[in-house]
């Protein structure tokens, strides 16, 4: 006997122990006495038979994307949220969807990245060992409390940016969107976490951000892959540098927690960013040559925000465990800064877009 | 512990010694007030201390710096934001929506026992994918359009921004939840939507230029009979893996109701005189709830209630609540039932966000209460 004929049916749960009832017949029961409709729409569908059994993983976007449902085109015509691969149904009016070509957004790692976010998600107000911060010295305390506050904003850009873009992108590459949604949860948490760890030691906020990199990632309406160019490549690389070092020099498990919670968050992000930027160069017109003069101003951009001591000096204080050791932790500072060059020049070369001839002499000191 | 005085005396010699600036180190927000992590850790609402719990009822932050943090004179104007009336997006307890929102997230992927689904009858299986066909289009709207807000919102309001957020994960889930159910069981996707469930077309979710119309459409009108529908999921599920994805996208759903009802109940306490215009939306949106292509706003339905009338997702509804298309009347009768109960929760809603008022003034749209008083 198969399994069909002896599983009690949604109807026989109802009428065990029904919340709603059937009761005598509403007005609206009588008005809808009407025959049972055609169903004709029980055979509209393009590919049907499809069983997809999970894998080790559980059952991933990726395991889904078999048959015609794996068929990602080039360019989606449609500017409705039609699903991928369902059958369509004209005269539904438009939504605008401006991103519609794959080159636009697309990286082939948007799916997997997506089903890692959603394992490796955090709870700031639980997670994080808060009781394992001790009192600071004021002039630490003031320093962590500005750093915080800059990574504090820095993830309010990313929220902004991928809120105005998400929206605008083409429902047939919702791989890419399931991304981007557990990026800007990401980011949501680091903005969320970093003003915690500035008011939960008796500390604050300081001075806004300088602003000039995060003007230019808001202000960029190109398109997305210009402005991933600036979120992804330019300020996550710097952010994630940020974090490595924040994480080696914590000197508490909540401090430690964070930084390498925020920077395993951040390597996904520079994971899609890089994927994106690669395809987009390989499949878009004439984006490599577009990126490189981009990066000319990005870079002298982000010089003149690093030009500002207010994020070097307060790295500075905390990496030298205080104003004593500021002189010292500047050193460290440009190391920092180095590393973060050093890092970003590797990321361009592998994008085919080399920098190292023409990079910016406001970030080429730190070499 | 240095006292800031012995610290800034310190810092003057420093900064001279050194060459060091070292002015940002007394341009201080508030400081020094207590923070004590609860019996939920350190939440949002553990550090709404001093200055940084005060949220102004208009923001002039056109810079995107964090709520309290010092301004500099030279900041970029980078903010173009629409919303900044408090009333306009705020509610009583968005903070803690959002927190909760964190400790419940689950992932699709693995919290599903996908294995427990078992090959079912065809019409069954067709009714399945043809909701989840639905739901896989409908339950992103409620992602790309709080995006839009989110940017567009100042970040002194940032804990409904932070809770829209929320929703934009919990919504992609969504999609993928549903995406994965069609296709993990022999079936497929099948006819979108025949309706303008999501269009642009006014009355539309997408099209909303005001927050709070947005929210009573998406979280109240859409969300909110959508969530009665997943409640009822174990009516229409033929396995555990079923019976989770409802439990717990009712989950998710009910948060999201909730922000909009906390938020409607703020806007009738505290901007009265929007509340003439927020029935204009409840208006349409009653509408809305009801039928599919017949109670439409121009001809078309805006409605994402799955179980309005004259839709495919309807048909399915029915099918699945009959146990298979030959007990199509059965499972009507018990969708009827469901959208009676759509209809209470819906009453009880409004009530509760403070517009309860169309119910005894006549306004209500007539076959709402005819439904609610049967």
């Amino acid at each position: 006997m198969s399994e069909q004929t002896t599983r009690q049916t949604p109807a026989e749960k109802q009428d065990d122990a029904s919340p709603v009832g059937t009761g005598s017949p509403s007005p609206e029961d009588i008005a809808e006495s009407t025959p049972p409709p055609p169903l004709d729409w029980m055979d509209k569908t393009l590919q049907w038979g499809v069983r997809v059994k999970p894998g080790k993983k559980g059952l991933t976007v990726n395991s889904i994307n078999v048959g015609i449902y794996g068929e990602v085109p080039e360019y989606w015509e449609e500017q409705t949220r039609m699903p991928r691969g369902a059958y369509p149904a004209g005269g539904v009016p438009p939504i605008g969807y401006s991103l519609r070509y794959k080159y636009e957004m697309w990286a082939d790692n948007a799916a997997d990245l997506y089903e890692e976010a959603v394992q490796r998600r955090w709870i700031p107000a639980t997670d994080v060992p808060w009781e394992s911060i001790p009192p600071q010295p004021d002039d630490v305390q003031a320093a962590m409390c500005q750093l915080c506050t800059e990574l504090s904003q820095q993830a309010n850009v990313e929220i902004e940016s991928i809120g105005y873009w998400m929206p605008q992108m083409s429902y047939g590459y919702h791989e890419v969107k399931l991304y981007l949604a557990t990026e800007m949860m990401d980011a949501a948490r680091h903005c969320e976490v970093f003003r915690k760890r500035a008011l939960i030691n008796g500390g604050g906020l300081g001075l806004e951000s300088v602003g000039g990199v995060n003007r230019m990632i808001l202000e960029s309406r190109g398109g997305w892959s210009e402005t991933s160019l600036f979120l992804h490549l330019l300020r996550g690389t710097f952010t994630m540098t940020l974090y490595r070092y924040g994480e080696a020099f914590a000197t508490n498990p909540a401090d430690k927690f964070i930084f390498r919670h925020c920077l395993q968050d951040k390597a996904r992000h520079l994971a899609y960013g890089m994927a994106h930027l690669r395809y987009a160069i390989t499949h878009g017109p004439d984006k490599a040559l577009v990126f490189q003069r981009l990066l000319a101003v990005a870079e002298a951009v982000l010089a003149r925000d690093l030009n500002d001591p207010v994020l070097s000096e307060s790295l500075a204080v905390i990496f030298g465990g205080g104003l004593e050791g500021a002189k010292a932790g500047m050193g460290t500072v440009r190391r920092l800064m180095g590393d973060f060059v050093g890092q970003y020049l590797r990321y361009a070369e592998q994008l085919g877009i080399s920098r190292g001839d023409s990079l910016s002499g406001g970030l080429a000191k730190f070499l | 512990m240095t006292t800031f005085a012995e610290s800034m005396k310190t810092v003057e010699s420093y900064a001279e010694d050194f060459e060091l600036d070292l002015a940002w180190f007394d341009k201080r927000g508030e400081w020094g007030n207590e923070v004590i992590p609860g019996r939920h850790g350190l939440t949002l609402e553990d550090i709404q201390v001093g200055a940084y719990g005060d949220v102004p009822d208009q923001s002039d932050n056109m810079t995107g710096r964090p709520r309290g943090a010092v301004p500099r004179p030279d900041a970029f104007r980078v903010g173009s934001y629409v919303v900044r009336t408090k009333s306009d997006i705020w509610l009583a307890n968005a903070a803690m929506l959002y927190e909760e929102a964190l400790q419940r997230q689950w992932s699709s992927a693995t919290d599903i026992p996908w294995h427990t689904i078992k090959p079912l009858p065809d019409d069954i299986e067709r009714a399945e994918c043809q909701l989840a066909t639905f739901l896989t289009e409908v339950e992103f709207v409620a992602a790309d359009v709080p995006g839009r807000w989110i940017a567009n919102t100042t970040p002194d309001y940032f804990e409904p921004r932070m809770f829209l957020i929320s929703q934009i994960m919990d919504e992609a889930r969504h999609l993928d939840v549903f995406r994965k159910r069609a296709l993990a069981n022999g079936g497929g996707l099948m006819q979108r939507p025949s309706v303008a469930t999501t269009s642009g077309i006014v009355g539309g979710i997408d099209m909303s230029r005001d927050f709070t119309e947005m929210s009573a459409r998406l979280h109240i009108s859409g969300e909110g009979g959508v969530l009665t529908m997943f409640r009822m999921g174990e009516m229409m599920s033929y396995n555990q893996a079923e019976e989770r994805i409802y439990r717990l996208a009712a989950q998710d759903e009910s948060r999201h109701v909730a922000f909009g009802v906390m938020h409607l109940r703020y806007l009738s306490e505290m901007a009265p005189e929007r509340m003439e215009e927020v029935h204009t939306y409840l208006d349409e949106g009653e509408r809305g709830l009801l039928g599919g292509a017949a109670a439409a706003v121009g001809g078309v339905s805006v409605s994402q209630n799955p179980a309005a009338r004259d839709t495919l997702s309807n048909d399915a509804l029915a099918i699945l609540l009959g146990g298979g298309k030959d007990h199509f009347d059965e499972g009507h009768k018990k969708l009827l039932a469901i959208r009676h109960r759509q209809v209470k929760e819906y009453v009880q809603r409004i009530r509760s966000a403070g517009f309860g008022e169309r119910f005894e003034n006549g306004r209500a749209n007539a076959e709402l209460m005819m439904i609610a008083q049967s």
